[in-house]
């Protein structure tokens, strides 16, 4: 069976690739986290949840092109699937759901609504 | 961007070694961008650092290579190894016991030695502060007298030391009262080892009390404490014990503390301790006292405290506490380790609180002992299995020819010879069981191999040691199986592995270790039964020793004579201290022509028949007399020794006496004995002066029992001293016993070096003798032809003995200097030594030659006899 919840870190790891886009390779997303989230980490780290989050099913890759900082060496790009697109929005959707139950937000939100 | 700049080497090549080589690309171009990114905005010493985190946070298991199966042994192929190894092992079982055996003795050598050692080391450790513990000790140098160590000193020297040195943060004090008659009521008891100590004694050592209150208990005067056994002995609960009282020398002692039973691996040993404070107050505060030791100090010094520093500070401090502007020339203070106490104080004298004191540097013996031993065994292992190589050629063919890797095949015999040590070591283990009992009696411990088990450490530490024997020993058999050529192999090969250089080297090893181990156990015999038979100058035998009070030396002529009305009784004498160690020394004045001469001898109070009893012979004038009064108290009688030091014309009729005899009112040197070692013949006889002085009261009567009548001398001496001196219970041993003591350490260091010579002899000749087996069975078809050509078969035996025997004779002429020096270096640690005698050596050499030869005679002459048809039948 493939596992198919998504750990706090695994969840950030798949938005961040689906934010870069083209350049959604391991340096660059380790790169985007650490000025996203403050917090640091390691490209290894980083290199084995996509690895993965592609043994899921979430995300495909390929080799992409090269640079000269790389030492003519080609990257992996990771793209999201649609599989891990519908993943993120259950995700999402769980904890919504969840937070409409959470009494003093709910409320506020209701107010809102009501604005 | 700077490209002059690169990633750190090591770090790239680690990464290029455990790297997956699919994800090489991408991985290194990721990491090349971060560390250029890293130099660009930070420095390069910070991008080089990262890299490496990076790299070591590549080591996860997605990232790791998979290792190449062929390159490992995987399951099945570790079944094949077992499967293969079980087989060759029974196949050739006198192989596989001689290996297994000898590997499993060495093993239990080693654990034994281990147990021995941990257990010698396990001193004084359980005192939480024992590194910050030290004994204060003394070089004295008196006038005419050795220049000796002691473990005494002044009892103002503690307090002394606290004040003046910051370093030291408190002192304590022991004194020893040795035996003492301890009563509640109607119940009286000899207590051993009673000690006053200071009230300091449980903040610098950690012996458990277990009832009472441990800031306190030793504050006040008057108070004792008992060990749980002790108590039990009075009262019948501890409890019960607690806050009573208990009478010492008539005056009642309060039990304000109950201590657990002093633990076997405790240097101090006591059963009550008396406070202290009795004696630090009024006229006679110990305080103050200085210029005679009688007491042992023990310092807690801050953990920065510089001993060396404190050291050379202790000549300034002894002119400021005694006026005499010469002290510093008799006496020089040095601090000893809480460690050293128990190991290294074979040296020092007047040491009375040192329970099983021992001599460390037999340690060391025993470790080099239990390193020999291994490799002889190991030996035997190397040996075997090269020699035996021939029959797993076909195997080895045939694995390489399916592909089998060179690495795989040297895996193969590594795990064979784990999977040897590991038997071994199951055997080994049984065998120290089994065989510990024994060696407990032998040497007077309660080793036990469990204690192994309980700790995990000590158990890992064992499972490596094997593991890594098992890999130490299957390299060269593995290289060698392993370097043959494929050809060859499968050709059947024969020759260049009859002979071996290295195999014969290592016979040369085995045997040289075991002649060495050999030689020194019968020079260490030789020494031991020396210092036993050696004419000490008195009679030991049938000695017995029976401790006295007040009243036994008030009624002592009574018991005398009652004593030597019976005819099991062969003589009846008393003495101030017990032969076998140094006596105290003290002050002692000689007037000679050119003045008084002052001399610290060792003193002696005895009774008038003690020369006679302990057979003493008088060189010049004569004994003690009851005929002439004057002998009591002033009447001197000097050794040899004594009366060489003086170098007067006439010694006899000499004006002496003590340090505190008035000139005008000294005794007469009235008689010179030879010199007789009352001290243990590892010191040199020092100078004595004995003297009838009843006054000072006697500490032992001396009786002299026929021999064979033993029991019943005791009998009749028990018969009179319960009649006589009903205040104080027979309490008596026998000199013999006591100079047993005296040379314990010794006696079972060299009870260990013979057993493990016996084990190293034993081991080395299974070896030789499988070993022989093997090239016999080689040099079948020479044989043969030889026979076939008229050899005779004393001829083929002197052929096939001839090798093995050189390499013995090798092994001893390279073996016999350096053992000679060994040995010589210990005989130095005795005054009275025996020369070595070369014809020990040789003695060793042939005995092993002949043990040697006698192993391998089954082989030799087996094959000498054996018909050449069928040597030769199967070509």
């Amino acid at each position: 069976m493939i596992e198919t919840r998504l750990g706090e870190f695994e969840e950030v790891i798949l938005l961040l690739s689906g934010i870069l886009g083209e350049e959604a390779y391991a340096f660059k997303i380790a790169e985007e986290f650490e000025s996203q989230t403050g917090r640091t980490v390691s490209i290894g780290a980083v290199h084995s949840t996509l690895t993965r989050l592609e043994e899921k099913g979430f995300l495909k890759s390929e080799m992409g092109k090269s640079t000269a900082e790389r030492g003519g060496r080609r990257k992996r790009i990771y793209t999201i699937t649609a599989y891990g697109k519908k993943t993120l929005a259950n995700a999402r959707d769980f904890k919504q759901a969840l937070w409409d139950q959470f009494p003093g937000f709910a409320t506020s939100k209701l107010s809102l609504g009501i604005q | 961007m700077n490209n002059q700049v690169k990633p750190p080497r090591l770090a790239r090549r680690l990464l290029k070694a455990f790297l997956r080589n699919d994800l090489a690309e991408e991985v290194e171009g990721d990491l090349d961008e971060k560390f250029h990114s890293e130099v660009k905005n930070k420095s390069v010493f910070k991008a080089k650092l990262n890299y490496w985190y990076q790299t070591l946070n590549y080591l996860r298991p997605f990232a790791i290579k998979k290792l190449n199966r062929l390159q490992v042994m995987n399951n099945h192929l570790l079944e094949n190894y077992y499967k293969i190894s079980k087989r060759n092992i029974f196949k050739h079982k006198m192989i596989s016991f001689i290996n297994v055996f000898s590997l499993a003795v060495g093993l239990a050598a080693c654990v034994i030695i281990y147990l021995f050692v941990s257990d010698e080391r396990s001193f004084d450790a359980f005192h939480a502060k024992n590194n910050n513990i030290y004994r204060l000790d003394e070089v004295q140098k008196f006038t005419g007298t050795n220049e000796q160590k002691v473990a005494l000193s002044m009892p103002g020297m503690g307090p002394a030391l606290s004040r003046d040195f910051p370093e030291v943060q408190m002192y304590v004090r022991l004194w020893l009262r040795g035996k003492q008659l301890i009563s509640k009521n109607d119940t009286k008891h000899l207590i051993d080892n009673v000690m006053t100590v200071d009230s300091t004694f449980f903040d610098v050592f950690d012996f458990p009390l277990v009832q009472g209150d441990v800031n306190t208990c030793l504050d006040r005067p008057l108070t004792i404490l008992l060990t749980e056994s002790t108590a039990l002995k009075f009262f019948n609960t501890t409890s019960e014990a607690l806050n009573n009282t208990v009478t010492w020398d008539g005056k009642d002692y309060e039990v304000t503390g109950i201590l657990k039973d002093v633990p076997e691996n405790s240097h101090i040993q006591f059963e009550a301790l008396l406070s202290m404070v009795t004696y630090t107050s009024g006229e006679n505060n110990v305080n103050n006292s200085w210029g005679g030791n009688w007491m042992t100090t023990y310092l807690l010094l801050e953990p920065t405290a510089n001993i060396p520093a404190m050291e050379e500070k202790f000549p300034a401090f002894m002119s400021r506490h005694m006026d005499d502007p010469e002290i510093n020339t008799y006496y020089k203070l040095y601090l000893q380790r809480l460690d050293d106490v128990h190991l290294a104080s074979t040296d020092i004298e007047h040491d009375y609180i040192n329970y099983r004191k021992f001599n460390g540097s037999y340690l060391i013996i025993f470790y080099v002992i239990a390193a020999f031993i291994l490799l002889i065994a190991a030996v035997n292992f190397m040996n075997l299995t090269t020699a035996r190589a021939s029959h797993r050629w076909k195997e080895i063919g045939v694995r390489k020819t399916i592909g089998a890797m060179k690495t795989q095949l040297f895996g193969q015999f590594i795990f064979e010879s784990v999977m040897l040590a590991i038997i071994a070591l199951v055997v080994g283990l049984l065998l120290g069981t089994l065989f510990l009992p024994i060696l407990n009696e032998l040497i007077g411990r309660q080793l036990s191999i469990l204690p192994l088990f309980q700790n995990v450490w000590q158990l890992i530490a064992v499972l490596v040691g094997t593991l890594s024997l098992g890999i130490a020993t299957g390299i060269y058999p593995s290289f060698y199986m392993t370097s043959f050529n494929l050809s060859r192999v499968l050709k059947g090969g024969n020759k260049g592995e009859g002979k071996s250089v290295l195999r014969s080297t290592l016979v040369v090893v085995q045997f040289g270790l075991a002649i060495a181990m050999m030689v020194s156990t019968l020079i260490v015999i030789q020494q031991l039964s020396f210092m036993k038979d050696s004419d000490i100058g008195f009679d030991k035998d049938q000695m017995m020793l029976v401790n006295m009070n007040n009243e036994a030396n008030e009624k002592f002529e009574t018991i005398r004579k009652e004593l030597q009305k019976q005819s099991v009784i062969k003589g009846v004498t008393a003495s101030g201290q017990r032969l076998g160690n140094n006596f105290h020394q003290g002050g002692f004045k000689v007037k000679a022509d050119t003045g008084v001469l002052e001399i610290t001898p060792s003193n002696v109070n005895v009774d008038y028949d003690f020369l006679n009893v302990y057979g003493i012979e008088v060189k010049e004038g004569r004994g003690f007399s009851k005929d002439n009064p004057t002998d009591q108290d002033f009447a001197f009688i000097i050794n040899e020794s004594f009366a060489n030091e003086l170098r007067l014309k006439e010694t006899l009729g000499t004006k002496a006496g003590h340090g505190w005899y008035h000139n005008d009112s000294l005794g007469t040197i009235i008689g010179v004995v030879k010199d007789f070692n009352f001290n243990s013949l590892h010191y040199k006889v020092n100078t004595l002066a004995m003297v009838v002085h009843p006054g000072w009261g006697y500490e032992e009567l001396s009786v002299k029992i026929e021999k064979g009548r033993t029991e019943e001398g005791i009998a009749a001496v028990k018969k009179v001293w319960d009649e006589l001196v009903p205040s104080y219970p027979f309490d008596y041993t026998f000199l013999d016993a006591h100079f047993e003591e005296v040379y314990r350490s010794d006696k079972q260091m060299s009870a260990v070096v013979a057993i493990m010579a016996g084990l190293s002899i034993l081991i080395s000749c299974i070896g030789l003798f499988g070993l022989a087996a093997i090239t016999i069975e080689k040099k079948t078809k020479e044989i043969g032809i030889r026979k076939v050509l008229g050899a005779t078969e004393g001829q083929i035996t002197v052929l096939l003995s001839r090798n093995f025997a050189l390499l013995i004779v090798i092994a001893f002429a390279m073996v016999s200097p350096i053992t000679y020096m060994a040995l010589h270096r210990w005989l130095e640690s005795f005054a009275y030594r025996i020369n070595i005698n070369l014809l020990v050596f040789g003695a060793g050499g042939t005995l092993a030659l002949a043990i040697g030869l006698l192993t391998i005679s089954f082989h030799t002459l087996k094959s000498a006899r054996a018909n050449p048809v069928k040597a030769l039948r199967y070509e």
